[in-house]
């Protein structure tokens, strides 16, 4: 077949006219450039990604006293009468406790425990958790103690805190960005999933607080909290504090959703 | 234009298309992740991933949108509209690479299947400031899906190219979709002028190209034909015609492309049997009217496909009557012999 020096194109004919090779070519060169653009524009754009670690590939084993206010803990001494207690979470979306379910069996008490446990670290402005992935990695090191037990303290009663429900797993460090609309549905499942429920708050220097939230009896909250998660709330409550931790006890249906618009809409 | 089913039918053209395909998105992606290590290093790998592929698919889409409509209204740029179902796929791709890593990230791994969560996780349809987000990119997705997947010959002829080209005229539902999914989504967490800006241009540039092919469009079919005696509608005169191509005119509510050749004149229906291409903006090569958009080839005379090939094509009669063209306004079977005028 012969085509004429014309701009008709033909696919499956080699050979094509030089004007319409030309148009082609500063197609090409257009799209590119224009693939350039919107890659510098997009990547550019994104916020600015918190210096939070999630040490998915690092095994790390810590020892401490166990404890379950009303959340897995594990007390760890970092330096004399110096304590950090971590919140263990399971891996997924779930609670440690299914990880938990064999040493409890092998132990008659297990809060006040010393334990043993590998698994891989998640840190952030100073709060440090443990995703545990094996039942094997809990390893009992010292039947309870009750005196080993850290203290409640309670501090202030019908607190009024503006924030941000959130899970504290994919908060902390899990993923980027933990929090707000987009991570709305993975902290949802999280939560129903065991994983107890945090108030991130930031006050007008920028400087963030985090409260575990309970029941105002101190028992966990998952399900009831879920329509909550990841929006603005007022939340109120009796604030007690555990060593590192401080805890939020509240009545769900005293959350207040608060309309805030986001920041285009 | 193939007699058997291949999964490419391979030649030097659709060879470099491909390579320039596979080179533009390398290049894409090593911008936008080398910009954000370089610069925001605290991201993630799951979330760069998630990024990079769903921006990816987003720029792609506007560039096979816009390639149809400049084939249209310049001829110039038909070698991009040749192979742009490869495109179709690579830009489908990406995007499950996106969605792929986004449901397994957000809506794996927990107490809910992830798919139903994507559905449930997040109840707030009534609200446009929470609405899941997620469920409009889930839809676009299997959209896309249903087009990749369909994307081969086999499926245009066995869906038949009316199914087909519906199916695929879903891609504007899609593209509607994912901007819904981004403003409600990446946009509303993160809301920045210069991304606003770039997605609202390319909107603009799509709806633009769209609506003067269009314009285009309507002006070929407002063109009137003249109704004399005997049923007989006077189209144009010869001289109108150039050699070796077709004039589109409207005949009883269908488009039909008088063809020009060696002193011969002849009319078939404007739609090609593949993919519904306009034939009248096609050339007579080696005898046969060729589509424009994948060289699918019809003889003039009776609007059949040369053998081996099955095609055929709705025929006209014509006649000259001093130079003037004049059409019978009535469809011939398709593939049926009539005699070319000559002049």
């Amino acid at each position: 077949m012969n085509t004429n020096e014309d701009d008709f194109f033909v696919g499956y004919i080699d050979n094509v006219s030089s004007k319409t090779k030309k148009t082609v070519k500063n197609f090409v060169i257009l799209g590119l450039l224009a693939l350039i653009t919107i890659a510098v524009v997009f990547a550019f754009t994104q916020n600015t990604f918190k210096n939070s670690s999630f040490e998915l590939t690092t095994n790390t084993k810590i020892m401490g006293v166990y404890h379950e206010m009303p959340y897995p803990m594990l007390k760890v001494k970092t330096a004399e009468n110096t304590f950090k207690n971590i919140l263990l979470i399971g891996f997924g979306k779930y609670s440690a406790n299914p990880f938990l379910k064999k040493i409890r069996e092998e132990a008659s008490e297990l809060s006040g425990s010393m334990l043993s446990i590998e698994g891989n670290l998640i840190y952030y402005n100073g709060k440090t958790l443990l995703q545990i992935t094996s039942d094997e990695k809990v390893t009992l090191i010292e039947k309870a103690n009750a005196k080993r037990l850290p203290k409640i303290k309670s501090l202030v009663n019908d607190m009024e805190l503006t924030g941000e429900i959130v899970d504290p797993k994919c908060y902390f460090g899990v993923m980027k960005p933990g929090k707000g609309k987009i991570h709305r549905s993975c902290a949802v499942l999280c939560i129903s999933g065991g994983i107890p429920p945090v108030l991130a708050t930031t006050d007008e220097n920028n400087i963030s607080e985090y409260y575990l939230i309970t029941d105002q009896k101190g028992d966990p909250i998952n399900k009831k909290i879920l329509p909550y998660v990841g929006k603005p709330s007022l939340v109120t409550g009796n604030v007690v504090k555990i060593e590192d931790w401080y805890q939020l006890r509240i009545d769900v249906s005293s959350i207040k959703e608060l309309n805030l618009p986001s920041r285009i809409y | 234009m193939g007699v058997n089913y291949q999964t490419v039918l391979w030649n030097k053209n659709k060879k470099i298309y491909d390579k320039w395909i596979g080179l533009s998105m390398l290049i894409y992606l090593l911008c936008f992740i080398g910009i954000t290590i370089i610069t925001n290093s605290g991201t993630s790998p799951e979330t760069l991933i998630i990024r990079a592929f769903g921006t990816l698919a987003i720029a792609l889409l506007h560039i096979i949108l816009a390639i149809g409509p400049l084939a249209r209204l310049n001829t110039r740029f038909l070698p991009l509209l040749y192979n742009r179902r490869h495109l179709g796929v690579s830009m489908f791709l990406a995007a499950l690479v996106h969605g792929g890593f986004s449901m397994f990230q957000f809506h794996a791994l927990g107490n809910t299947n992830p798919i139903y969560a994507i559905f449930t996780s997040n109840m707030d349809y009534g609200s446009l400031t929470n609405f899941p987000f997620q469920v409009l990119g889930f839809f676009a997705l299997i959209i896309l899906f249903l087009m990749a997947a369909t994307s081969h010959d086999f499926w245009l002829k066995n869906l038949s190219p009316k199914i087909w080209k519906r199916l695929h005229m879903m891609v504007y539902f899609a593209y509607a979709l994912i901007i819904l999914h981004i403003f409600l989504g990446a946009f509303q967490q993160q809301p920045s002028i210069a991304s606003f800006l770039v997605l609202g241009l390319g909107f603009i540039t799509i709806a633009s190209l769209h609506l003067i092919t269009g314009f285009k469009e309507t002006k070929t079919d407002k063109t009137k034909t003249q109704l004399i005696e005997d049923g007989w509608e006077y189209v144009c005169d010869i001289d109108e015609i150039p050699e070796d191509r077709a004039k589109i005119f409207i005949v009883d509510k269908e488009r039909i492309a008088v063809f020009k050749y060696d002193n011969k004149l002849s009319a078939i229906s404007n739609v090609c049997k593949h993919q519904g291409g306009p034939l009248g903006e096609g050339k007579v090569i080696d005898g046969c009217v060729t589509c424009p958009w994948h060289g699918y080839q019809y003889l003039p005379h009776n609007g059949q496909s040369p053998p081996p090939f099955t095609e055929k094509v709705a025929t006209y009669r014509l006649k000259n009557d001093n130079n003037k063209i004049y059409v019978l306004p009535e469809a011939l079977a398709e593939g049926t012999e009539v005699a070319p005028v000559t002049y």
